[in-house]
């Protein structure tokens, strides 16, 4: 009872705390005025006080042109690769990313595929995280309209065609609430890392002195498979995988 | 008596004179011509032995340096049938500091005994300052007769100022020859030699604290330092062969240069943009040949430098053209002269500039920044603004013209611009998929078609249970108000007797069938009917009957007995109810 009551109270308190949604709204135009008179530093900060409480592909996006204009080339891979993780099609943040590995000195994360299926994760993506979510709803909402409809019919053809709308807007339905799943178990993992430091050795066990396997440098992408006293074990892109040190990535 | 004196006296005399002459004979004297001197000015100090052929000893000069000298002199006088002679020797003297200078005796020694010459002191007083060359005299210290300087035209200077560093030789010898010369290795500077050709003597002598010298300039090079700091030049040695003639094979000499040192100040913060290092006094000229031309037609474009400062160093400026406008490396024009001045000069680059497409294209103007040595401080030079105006062409040069189709040249590559208005906020976090709204909005279509689904099945039933209860009742009623009937039957009531009858097979057939009142026709009794045999036939008798009853009801007339018309109503309702079950 006494946990409920204070979850009930957080709830009631976070909006106290944290910015409005017009509050958000001013800081970002006033973070894209700073950006178009060229002080990328104070956008930055602006977007960034934005994104204490808000989020969208767009607004990472303009965080990681400032951090790509900033000369600061780790976050900005950062930033595009979390845009990209919601809004997986877009073409801005696709270009952008592009141009920012170019800078990267690592060779290892050319994914295959990666450019393949540009149409196709831009539908399966959808234009941001809840797309496929929304787009369940009102499938759903029609299907079982459909199927009402169907039974109510008196006349036997309009039925049997009622009868064959809601057959493919349920198979709609059980597609998008899959990609909906899949796009939400994408959106939520975060597994995967931008290496945020110059220079990381890459050890063969968690702990300093150990052997060394390989040498990462910023920008580059991995995926964390495991963590142990603030060491992560990582793996590239060619399956390679070993220890990293506590504070030399982020994750996307 | 005379005769002891005799031989007493003539040897004690001649012993006497003996003494006498010697004693009068032999003489020994220094003398200077002036016991006072200003700096740079010469006493002439003369040793003198008489009636002695013995050498004498030098004195110590006792810090007064030998400007001339020492001159032997030496002369013989015969008087009498006597010989005698004397031999002198002069040194001209110098000073190069004031002060008292004593000049030591001079020694010789006679038989068993030395003769000393008396101490002179002479006075030496500041003189008037005559050519005094710090470096000059600091080598002068180490050697009067030969030695070499280092000079530069300044001390202290900004990294990038020209200094001009000369190296210079003094010499007193008559003859002298250079055998190995080591120029001193310069950290730190960037040097360009001045062409000076062969090394000649000067024809003017040159004063070095009074002393004359021939002097010859060895070598001249314009130094840029490249670093803030001390910079040290290390000496320079020389070695020479001195007083070599026919009969004297000289003597071997090495000198080593004083050092010297340069005071290397950075160039102070607050450089202009697009500085690149340029250092002295310099301008810029910005000039195009023409402005006005056809496409295709080549224009000059020509940047000069001049002035004095490190020219050979000056970068090629950096040219921002419109794209349209096609240009080709500069050809590079020297003009820059090496002195004792330092370096000056220009040099100037030029471009050819082709114009491919009509249209007014303005050209950036130039903007060029120097560190200026004169006034110590940064100064822009922007050249002049211009715009290049191209007509198109005639075409009397170029056999076709087309217009030149070309794809989008990419000129340069940047990140794509930020996304401005609205960017679609949302709580940070927040997911449709999964919560409660979403799971509310899935389940409630699904929940609204399976309460539509219970709705109409509950109606269906319901209407289905009204009709049941009606068909089952239907022969109950039906005899019900046949027995009324046959009570107004009975009592023979004929209004009420048709009524009850006409109402008993209405409400039969609306009961078994589901239709209201309206709906008992005989097609709508037909189609009921259609699924059992006879059905027709039946359907026609029941309407034929309700007619019957409907005709006697409102009309007075009757067409057969009541009896009859009951038993008629009875019967069919009873086969009716037979039909239907089967």
């Amino acid at each position: 009872m006494r946990k409920l009551l204070t979850s009930l109270l957080l709830v009631l308190a976070i909006p106290a705390f944290t910015l409005s949604g017009v509050e958000a709204d001013s800081l970002v135009a006033r973070g894209e005025r700073a950006y178009a008179a060229g002080d990328h530093a104070a956008a930055l900060a602006r977007f960034d006080s934005a994104r204490t409480a808000f989020t969208s592909p767009a607004l990472l996006y303009n965080i990681g042109n400032c951090h790509f204009k900033l000369g600061d080339i780790p976050h900005a891979i950062l930033f595009y690769e979390r845009a990209l993780k919601l809004a997986p099609g877009d073409p801005d943040i696709r270009t952008n990313l592009e141009l920012a590995r170019q800078n990267v000195v690592d060779r290892v994360n050319e994914l295959p595929g990666f450019t393949l299926g540009s149409t196709w994760s831009r539908i399966r993506g959808g234009r941001d995280a809840d797309q496929w979510a929304r787009r369940s709803l009102w499938i759903c909402l029609a299907l079982f309209a459909v199927l009402a409809a169907a039974v109510a019919a008196r006349q036997r053809i309009l039925r049997r065609g009622l009868l064959i709308l809601g057959g493919v807007l349920l198979l709609g339905t059980l597609l998008s609430v899959g990609f909906a799943a899949s796009r939400h178990r994408e959106v939520t993992d975060d597994s995967e890392a931008i290496i945020t430091s110059p220079k990381v050795d890459v050890r063969s066990e968690p702990k300093d002195g150990s052997t060394v396997l390989f040498v990462l440098h910023k920008g580059t992408k991995v995926t964390i498979l495991q963590q142990q006293l603030d060491w992560s074990e990582v793996q590239l892109a060619n399956g390679n995988v070993g220890w990293m040190p506590p504070a030399t990535l982020e994750r996307i | 008596m005379l005769k002891l004196y005799r031989h007493l006296l003539i040897p004690l005399l001649t012993w006497c004179l003996a003494l006498t002459v010697q004693s009068q004979e032999i003489k020994f004297t220094a003398q200077v011509d002036r016991t006072t001197i200003a700096t740079g000015e010469y006493v002439k100090y003369t040793v003198s032995l008489s009636n002695s052929r013995e050498r004498f000893e030098a004195p110590s000069l006792g810090g007064l340096v030998v400007v001339q000298g020492p001159f032997d002199n030496s002369s013989f006088t015969i008087v009498n049938g006597r010989m005698s002679g004397s031999t002198s020797r002069t040194w001209v003297l110098t000073a190069t500091a004031p002060g008292r200078y004593t000049i030591g005796p001079a020694r010789v020694r006679i038989g068993n005994g030395t003769i000393e010459t008396e101490a002179i002191t002479i006075e030496v007083t500041k003189g008037a300052a005559t050519h005094s060359d710090p470096n000059a005299s600091q080598g002068q210290s180490r050697d009067p007769n030969l030695f070499t300087t280092i000079t530069l035209s300044k001390s202290k200077a900004y990294v990038g100022e020209q200094i001009v560093a000369t190296y210079m030789l003094y010499s007193r010898y008559n003859s002298l020859e250079t055998t190995k010369s080591d120029m001193p290795k310069l950290d730190g500077f960037w040097a360009e030699n001045v062409e000076l050709g062969e090394t000649n003597w000067d024809p003017q002598l040159s004063t070095v604290n009074g002393l004359q010298y021939r002097t010859a300039t060895l070598k001249k090079q314009v130094l840029f330092p490249q670093r803030p700091g001390k910079l040290r030049i290390a000496p320079f040695v020389m070695e020479c062969v001195v007083n070599r003639s026919f009969f004297n094979r000289g003597t071997e000499v090495s000198i080593r240069s004083n050092s010297v040192e340069v005071n290397v100040s950075a160039l102070p913060s607050g450089a202009p943009a697009g500085f690149t290092g340029a250092v002295g006094e310099l301008e810029m000229v910005v000039k195009a040949d023409r402005t006005q031309v056809k496409v295709n037609e080549a224009i000059e474009l020509t940047v000069t430098y001049s002035g004095k400062g490190n020219l050979k160093l000056m970068e090629a400026p950096a040219l921002d053209l419109p794209a349209d406008l096609e240009s080709y490396d500069p050809k590079v024009t020297d003009r820059i002269s090496l002195s004792g001045g330092g370096m000056t000069g220009s040099r100037s680059y030029q471009y050819l500039i082709i114009p491919r497409h009509e249209g007014d294209f303005p050209l950036e103007p130039i903007t060029f920044s120097y560190f200026d040595t004169r006034s110590n401080s940064y100064r822009s030079i922007t050249g002049a603004e211009m715009t290049i105006a191209v007509s198109p062409g005639d075409g009397s040069t170029a056999t076709v013209q087309r217009p030149n189709r070309s794809d989008v040249q990419v000129l340069g590559k940047d990140i794509r611009y930020i996304r401005t208005g609205d960017l679609g906020l949302r709580q940070q976090g927040e997911h449709l998929f999964g919560s409660w709204p979403w799971l509310a909005g899935m389940s409630t279509p699904l929940l609204g078609f399976l309460l539509f689904l219970g709705w109409r099945r509950k109606r269906e039933a319901q209407r289905h249970d009204v009709m049941g209860t009606r068909r089952k009742q239907a022969d109950r009623t039906a005899r019900k108000r046949l027995n009324e009937a046959e009570l107004a039957l009975k009592s023979s009531d004929r209004s009420a007797f048709y009524t009850a009858l006409s109402r008993s097979l209405n409400g039969y057939i609306g009961d078994k069938f589901g239709l209201g009142p309206a709906q008992i026709t005989t097609a709508n009794l037909t189609e009921r009917l259609a699924g059992h045999a006879g059905g027709e036939a039946l359907a026609d008798e029941l309407m034929a009957l309700i007619a019957a009853c409907d005709m006697a009801r409102y009309a007075p007339v009757e067409d057969r007995p009541r009896q009859q018309l009951y038993d008629e109503a009875a019967a069919l309702i009873g086969r009716t109810e037979q039909l239907v079950r089967t």
